[in-house]
């Protein structure tokens, strides 16, 4: 056990290597304190396959509770200022998400807040349904990916999962 | 007088050999339909998106080629109601582009867009869907004269039909969804174009748009949205997509359509009787005698002629002239197929020259 070189008072758990032309020429015991005022702390712990993964998710995470009211849509990621601004929707989970800014907009504009007329009715012969469990699988494949570290991949499915989960097609096919 | 013979001195085809004679106009140009005196044409229009890709607003380029091959990949598949052809707009140029928007074909929003944007039409010109415009399909049925029902009926059975190739947004309680609120709902819009010159020459036109937008309807020009209304030629239609459905629509135009069309036809009577009568006669003969003899016309002095000239038709105040030579006349003297069916591009001042020229040619006037 040896005592911090620096401040000389707590134990030194990182020893700070002079390199030059590849050789050491010096060397210096610290503790992690005086190493951080150093410039030279320890290295953040490298990203467990997890948080990667929640990177790649990105959009798809739900939102925490305790975020503020109108959060980005997590369908298409506008912003609540870019709907206010353009009165475009991005996508059709927008009308969930700026819910309470489109809600007195549909009656100002049309004196009513819900429909009333046709409706896909032969929807279920649209090629388009999704099934929960191709979702899961969907979700599975690119965790493994990602475990795997079979990146471009992951981004791949990743982008499926998120076209997929706004309702279109799994597989990409377009048929 | 009026002549029916065409000019021996005609120099005016265009670089591929086309002239304006060979010009096919689309079938709700015909002039013919209920009510086709006052009411040129019924437009019905559909907004739809599809599930699985983001709105117009938050599509990136490569969304935007998949949405676009998607929709044409299920567009070429047979079994529509009418046989469409795709016209591809990425290599169409900016008159090319134009033409279309004077053919009502798209809109000036899709000819603006940077986007890969196409539009798949019938030869009649009688069906238009839009792709890649503010919504992914923009679905338009035209017809000739005041037929909200039977327009209604075909887009109807090419809605039924798109819906069970392609997968569209909707939710039970917003109905299609769109992406601007306007549209959300039945995503429906119903248009009447009308042809008023009596509520305009004898200052009524204010009160009888009134009627239209007391029921919230909106009255424009002749393009659409910010368009103004050239030649006494108003568009009449609805404005509120949710919460009526549409027939519900369908009533609340035709309401205020036939409400204004009689109006126009009592205003049109008495333009034709007593004081009135010589003042009417004067301001379509003007009109005819600018048609005939005028070698500069612009194209909003055109437009006026041209409007007289309908009337004077329509009123039997002048014959030997068909409503639908003037429909067509009234098509091919907007600049861009003013320019499609000339030689060469051509300045203002020279379009203006050659404006004149062919409304001589097209209505069969020989000074």
């Amino acid at each position: 056990m040896q005592y911090c070189t620096a401040c000389q008072k707590a134990i030194a758990t990182i020893v700070v290597m002079d390199l030059s032309e590849g050789s050491v020429t010096g060397s210096q015991h610290v503790c992690a304190e005086c190493a951080e005022q150093l410039g030279v702390g320890p290295m953040k712990p490298p990203k467990l396959p997890s948080a990667m993964l929640e990177d790649l998710l990105g959009g798809l995470k739900t939102p925490p509770a305790e975020t503020p009211r109108v959060e980005c849509c997590p369908g298409c990621g506008m912003a609540p200022a870019d709907f206010r601004a353009k009165g475009r929707l991005g996508c059709p989970r927008c009308y969930a998400t700026f819910r309470t800014d489109l809600m007195p907009l549909l009656q100002r504009i049309h004196e009513s807040q819900s429909h009333t007329g046709r409706l896909p009715s032969t929807m279920s012969e649209a090629p388009a349904a999704i099934d929960p469990q191709d979702l899961s699988d969907l979700r599975q494949k690119l965790e493994d990916a990602v475990r795997g570290e079979r990146y471009e991949e992951a981004a791949e499915l990743r982008d499926q999962l998120r076209r997929a989960e706004l309702g279109e097609d799994i597989d990409g096919d377009e048929d | 007088m009026v002549r029916h013979k065409r000019g021996d001195d005609d120099d005016s085809e265009s670089a591929d050999g086309k002239s304006h004679r060979d010009f096919q106009p689309g079938a709700w140009l015909a002039g013919d339909g209920p009510e086709s005196d006052i009411a040129i044409c019924t437009r019905v229009r559909l907004a739809r998106n599809l599930a699985g890709f983001p709105f117009a607003p938050s599509l990136d380029e490569t969304e935007s080629e998949r949405l676009y091959s998607f929709i044409t990949d299920r567009l070429s598949q047979p079994g529509l109601p009418v046989k469409l052809n795709l016209l591809d707009l990425e290599p169409v140029d900016e008159l090319e582009r134009s033409m279309l928007v004077e053919r009502h074909l798209i809109s000036r929003e899709l000819a603006a867009s940077t986007r890969h944007t196409g539009v798949a039409f019938d030869t009649r010109e009688s069906v238009a869907i839009m792709i890649n415009e503010e919504d992914h399909l923009r679905v338009q049925v035209f017809d000739s004269g005041l037929q909200l029902d039977g327009a209604w009926g075909r887009m109807e059975q090419l809605d039924d039909t798109l819906m069970q190739r392609l997968p569209m947004a909707w939710s039970e309680e917003f109905g299609f969804l769109t992406s601007c609120p306007t549209n959300t709902g039945t995503g429906l819009r119903l248009s009447v174009m009308l042809h008023l010159p009596g509520l305009v020459w004898s200052e009524e036109i204010d009160k009888a748009t009134n009627v239209a937008q007391k029921i919230s309807l909106a009255v424009r020009g002749l393009y659409g949205e910010g368009s103004r209304a050239l030649g006494d030629f108003y568009q009449v239609s609805n404005q509120i997509t949710l919460g009526r459905d549409e027939s519900e629509i369908q009533g609340d135009v035709m309401l205020a359509v036939s409400r204004i069309v009689q109006w126009e036809r009592e205003v049109r009577e008495a333009l034709l009787r007593g004081a009135a009568r010589v003042k009417t006669l004067d301001r379509v003969h003007r009109a005819l005698g600018t048609l005939e003899r005028a070698q500069i016309l612009t194209s909003e002095e055109a437009l006026g002629c041209l409007s007289a000239l309908r009337f004077g038709i329509h009123t039997h105040l002048v014959e030997g002239f068909t409503a639908e030579a003037v429909n067509q006349a009234l098509l091919l003297s907007q600049p861009a197929h003013l320019q499609r069916y000339s030689q060469k591009t051509l300045n203002p001042e020279e379009r203006d020259q050659r404006r004149a020229q062919m409304l001589r040619e097209l209505l069969g006037c020989t000074p």
